[in-house]
Formats: structure tokens, C-alpha cells, sequence
């Protein structure tokens, strides 16, 4: 898969670009936050 | 290299930063400015100069050659960092150390900790851990450093690192933490943008995404020997299980830093300097796009380098940079990138080990003068001393001995030290902090009885079991004429995996068995946290 000799390392480089999508979306889904007074 | 094109670049560099400096200094009025930037830094700014101090030359250099040596993976050092570094960092636990250190007034990690468990040795003996070990990491952030300017510019090794060193301690001196977030997060920008550059440039100049993988699984017979007995597989297959190269990878490159950056000191105190605690959701969003960048691309462009190599010279990386891992990065760069982009990688590079230099250097500074000579009382010895006269002292003995070490450390450490470094921080503090933020009932003793076997446990591994740091210190073989006490896996294996649990059990059985804190203390503490 992906031209990789393990499913492990395709399995890695898919999350690597997940991983950094997920935190694009959660960022953007609490974005709101940044402008509350504590 | 074009002598005029370079100087312009490296003097428009400098101007910026000195720019951000001078803004940074200006801005610094009091101790509390010097420490924690005035607790009023933009969560962007933050989450910027959080990535920039975490990834230095070490994981673009250190790290990058390894996985130039070992094979795609050390992805999963990617996933960890994003994961764990960014989401667990900035979602669960920056929120709290915030706010808990709002409300102890603690401006230093190991005062931090101190004051939270109401122990002052806590806050001397962290305090002393970071002062007298991280000059092994600082040391080699100077190293690769010095390496990039020596591989790609020709300037010799020895100047270009006592430059760093002498810029760093500079503004560190004169801008405080609010300087050096300014600093870092224009480096950021540069390293942003030289990293995702280099990213596209590698993938196309194999081919692409699938061909280059491809590619690179069909050279897998180019291997070496020995390191196939060690458990290699090909640069796009994980190592074999259980072998020497998959407990270097998976215990000490993976588990060390992807676990260990949860306990860093120098990004820890981070959090405490942002304006509103829950903003730091919105920095997970420049965190996670920043980190993928930087250590994706050291961890993709590594292994696709033996490619390239391949079908340019014959070789394979290892043997372009002569068995030395920290060389293949500078030298690839070289070769499949025009003059110009070598000029801007330079940058690229310089910003990255400058930002965590100086990130470095301000906690040992810092660590000097808060926790150890204030919270000792030495500064009774020189009355009238401002906190910031003993930080910048304590700055002045970090850099000499960071250079110090840079001179004496072996070739091809980067990725060692680091992993060293963090494996450490990972142990001896991991469990403290975690308890710290999330369980009430932990107690002082607890606190520092799980410190000191972190610690203590960790360091026992590195001077007796694992086999490179036995090697290098040699005490095993004088002791009993062979190089490390057990035999394998236990040489290969990180420290952390044995000595984190160790700290956990202590912490938790000796929490049990002691006194709970004080319900107005543990109030005051988590006031407005949970």
C-alpha cells in the first residue's frame, strides 16, 4: 500500500497527515475560544 | 556559493531578529516579563514558539539522518509528537498549567512543581536536573548547527558553532522570554516555509508520492549487511521485531521523544505565558500543521534521500556521508536544491537551532536563578542581585557549558542526546507533573521520591545497561572488564520504558502511604482548573 514494503509504515504515513488534520479541525471547532474573557 | 546573495540574506536574518529582540526587550520591564512574557502572549505566537523550540536541528539534522539510515519508521515519531506533543499537550495539559500556575505564582517549571507539592527540595532538585543535564542536549543543538554550516557553506565548524552560542546567549540576555517568542515565531515562519519547500521538491524529484515509495522498496537489497543482522528490513518496512535496530527505533527514537516532549521543561513553561487558558485550543490548529512539517518532512526526505543517492551516484546514504548520519541531511540538501534554496535552508536551519538555543538557555537561566540560588537563599550572598542579574548569570554558565560538551561529544550524537535528554525529562517529571494537574490526593513525598527514581533510574540505564552511553562512559568495563551489565535486548533498550513505571509505582505507592495535602492548599491549586 502507498508503495511501501509494511502495512505498518503506510499505517504511519497516513496518521502522520491525519494526525495533523485532526488538529486543524479541533482547532478551528474551538476557535471561539480565543476571544472569551476568564 | 554566492558570497554576496548570502551576506544579504544573513543580514536581512539578523536585522528581523534583532527587530523582534529590541520589541522583546522593550516590552521587558519586570522579573515576571523576563520569565514568563508577562503571561500575555497571542495563543498563535505561542503555539509557534512552542514548535520552534521542540524542533531544532536535531530532529531536521539528527533525527532526519537516522531515518535516512533506519527507513520510514520513524513516521511514527510524527504521529507520536502531533498526538501526544501537540493535542495531549495544548488540550489537557496547558489549560491546566495555566491556570494552577496562576495560582501558585509560579513563573518556572520547577517552581511550578514546588509550589504545587508545597517542597522546595522538589524545586531545587528539578532545578538542578535541568541546569546540570541539558547542556547534553544544548550541547547537541550546537553541534548540528555547526555541522550544516561546515557541510553546506564551507564556514569551519568551530566558528559557526561558537557563533551560535554567542548570538544566542546575546539576546537571551537581553529580550527575555517575550523576545524569545517573538524570535521564535518569525523563525517558525522560516522554517515553515523552507521545510514544506524541501517536502515537494524531494517527492518530486523521485518521481512522487507512490513512485518514490516504490522506488525506495524496490532498493531494499542495497542494504547493508550488518545492518540487516540488526533487524533492517528495507527503508519502507518496519524493523524486525524485537531486533537491536527495532528497539533503537522504537524505544529510543519513538517512545523517548514522542513521550519525552510531554515533560520538556523549556515548553511546558509556554503555556504559562498565553493570555487565556482555553485559547490554546485554537494554537492545536498551528501546532498540528507546523510539527507535521517540520519532523514529517526530516522523516520523509531521510529514507527518499537513499533514492536519490541511488540513482545519482551509485550509493546509498549512509555511504554518501562516509557512515556519519548526521551529515546525509546537509548533504542531500545540497545536491537536489538550487544555490538559492541552500541559502534559505541555511536559514532554515540557523532559525531552528538558534529558537531552541535559546529556549534552552533561558530555562537553565532561569532554573539558576529561581530555583536554585533564590530558592536556596544564595542570593543572601550578593544582597540586592535582581532576579534577572542571577538568570543572565546562569545563562553565561549554560552556553560554556553547552560549548564545552559540543566540542567533547562524538560524532553522529544528535539523535542520541536528544533522546537522551527527553527520555530523562520523561521520567523523572512525566509522572510529577501528570499527578500535579489530575490527582489531588498526590502527595509531597510522593512527588519527590517519584522524581528521584526517575532520575536515578534513567541515569542508572544510560551509565549501565544501555550500550552506547556504557561505552562512552566506560565505568561497566573498568568495573567488569565487558561493556554493559546484562546482556540484550536490555543494551538496547531506552531507559524510559523501565524507568517511567518506576517512577509511576513510587509516586503512587508512596502518595498512598503518606499524608494528603492540605484541602485549603490542594483549593487554592485548583481553583478555577478542574
Amino acid at each position: 500500500m502507498l508503495g511501501m514494503q509494511d502495512l505498518w509504515i503506510s499505517a504511519a504515513w497516513l496518521l502522520s497527515i491525519g494526525s495533523a488534520v485532526g488538529c486543524v479541525v479541533y482547532g478551528a471547532l474551538n476557535w471561539h475560544y480565543e476571544s472569551e474573557e476568564e | 556559493m554566492n558570497i554576496p546573495i548570502l551576506s544579504a540574506a544573513v543580514i536581512i536574518f539578523l536585522s528581523i531578529m534583532t527587530g523582534l529582540m529590541y520589541l522583546g526587550s522593550r516590552k521587558t520591564k519586570t522579573d515576571n516579563d523576563f520569565l514568563v512574557a508577562g503571561r500575555s502572549m497571542h495563543p498563535w505566537i505561542m503555539a509557534l514558539s512552542y514548535g520552534a523550540a521542540f524542533i531544532s536541528t536535531s530532529a531536521i539534522v539528527g533525527f532526519g539522518g537516522a531515518a535516512g539510515l533506519f527507513g520510514f519508521s520513524l513516521l511514527w515519531l510524527t504521529v507520536l509528537t502531533i498526538f501526544i506533543g501537540i493535542f495531549i499537550a495544548f488540550a489537557l495539559f496547558g489549560p491546566r498549567i495555566r491556570r494552577m500556575s496562576c495560582n501558585l505564582g509560579s513563573e518556572t517549571f520547577p517552581s511550578f512543581l514546588g509550589a504545587r507539592y508545597q517542597s522546595s527540595a522538589l524545586t531545587a532538585y528539578a532545578g538542578m536536573l535541568i541546569f546540570l543535564l541539558m547542556p547534553a542536549y544544548t550541547g547537541a543543538i550546537l553541534i548540528g548547527g555547526g555541522r550544516f554550516l561546515y557541510d553546506a557553506l564551507g564556514i569551519p565548524y568551530t566558528t559557526g558553532l561558537l557563533l551560535f552560542a554567542v548570538i544566542v546567549a546575546a539576546y537571551v540576555m537581553s529580550g527575555g522570554l517575550r523576545g524569545v517568542m517573538y524570535t521564535d515565531a518569525f523563525f517558525a515562519v522560516v522554517m515553515l516555509l523552507g521545510m514544506s519547500t524541501l517536502l515537494f521538491a524531494t517527492y518530486s524529484a523521485v518521481g512522487g508520492i507512490i513512485p518514490g515509495h516504490s522506488g525506495l522498496s524496490a532498493i531494499s537489497n542495497l542494504v547493508p549487511a550488518t545492518l540487516i543482522e540488526q533487524g533492517h528490513r528495507g527503508w519502507t518496512a518496519m524493523p524486525a521485531f524485537g531486533s537491536r535496530i527495532w528497539w533503537i527505533v522504537v524505544s529510543t527514537m519513538v517512545l523517548g521523544v514522542g513521550i519525552g516532549v510531554l515533560a520538556q521543561p523549556q515548553l511546558t513553561m509556554r503555556f504559562m505565558t498565553i493570555k487565556q487558558p482555553r485559547s490554546l485550543y485554537q494554537a492545536i490548529l498551528v501546532g498540528g500543521i507546523f510539527i507535521f512539517f517540520m519532523t514529517g518532512t526530516a522523516f520523509i526526505i531521510g529514507p527518499l534521500s537513499n533514492l536519490y543517492f541511488y540513482q545519482t551516484q551509485g550509493k546509498i546514504a549512509i555511504q554518501v556521508a562516509e557512515g556519519n548520519i548526521d551529515r546525509i541531511i546537509p548533504i542531500f540538501v545540497s545536491q537536489i536544491m538550487p544555490d538559492w534554496f541552500l541559502y534559505f535552508f541555511m536559514l532554515t536551519l540557523l532559525a531552528a537551532a538558534i529558537s531552541t538555543l535559546s529556549s534552552l538557555i533561558h530555562v537553565q537561566g532561569t532554573a539558576f536563578a529561581r530555583d536554585l540560588v533564590e530558592n536556596l537563599g544564595i542570593n543572601k550572598l550578593l544582597p540586592g542581585a535582581s532576579t534577572r542579574f542571577w538568570a543572565k548569570l546562569g545563562i553565561i554558565f549554560s552556553i560554556i557549558s553547552a560549548v564545552t560538551l559540543a566540542f567533547i561529544l562524538p560524532p553522529g550524537v544528535i539523535a542520541r542526546a536528544t533522546a537522551f535528554w527527553f527520555g530523562i525529562c520523561a521520567a523523572a517529571f512525566l509522572p510529577t507533573l501528570t499527578a500535579a494537574l489530575y490527582w489531588p490526593a498526590a502527595t509531597k513525598a510522593g512527588a519527590l521520591a517519584s522524581t528521584i527514581t526517575g532520575s536515578i533510574v534513567s541515569g542508572f540505564g544510560y551509565i549501565f545497561l544501555q550500550e552506547q552511553g556504557a561505552v562512552a562512559v566506560g565505568l561497566v568495563s573498568r568495573l567488569l572488564g565487558r561493556t554493559t551489565l546484562l546482556p540484550f535486548p536490555w543494551t538496547h533498550i531506552e531507559p524510559l520504558i523501565y524507568s517511567l513505571p518506576a517512577a509511576t509505582i513510587v509516586l503512587v505507592a508512596v502518595s498512598l502511604l503518606t499524608q494528603r495535602p492540605m484541602a485549603k492548599h490542594l483549593e487554592d491549586t485548583f481553583k478555577k482548573v478542574a
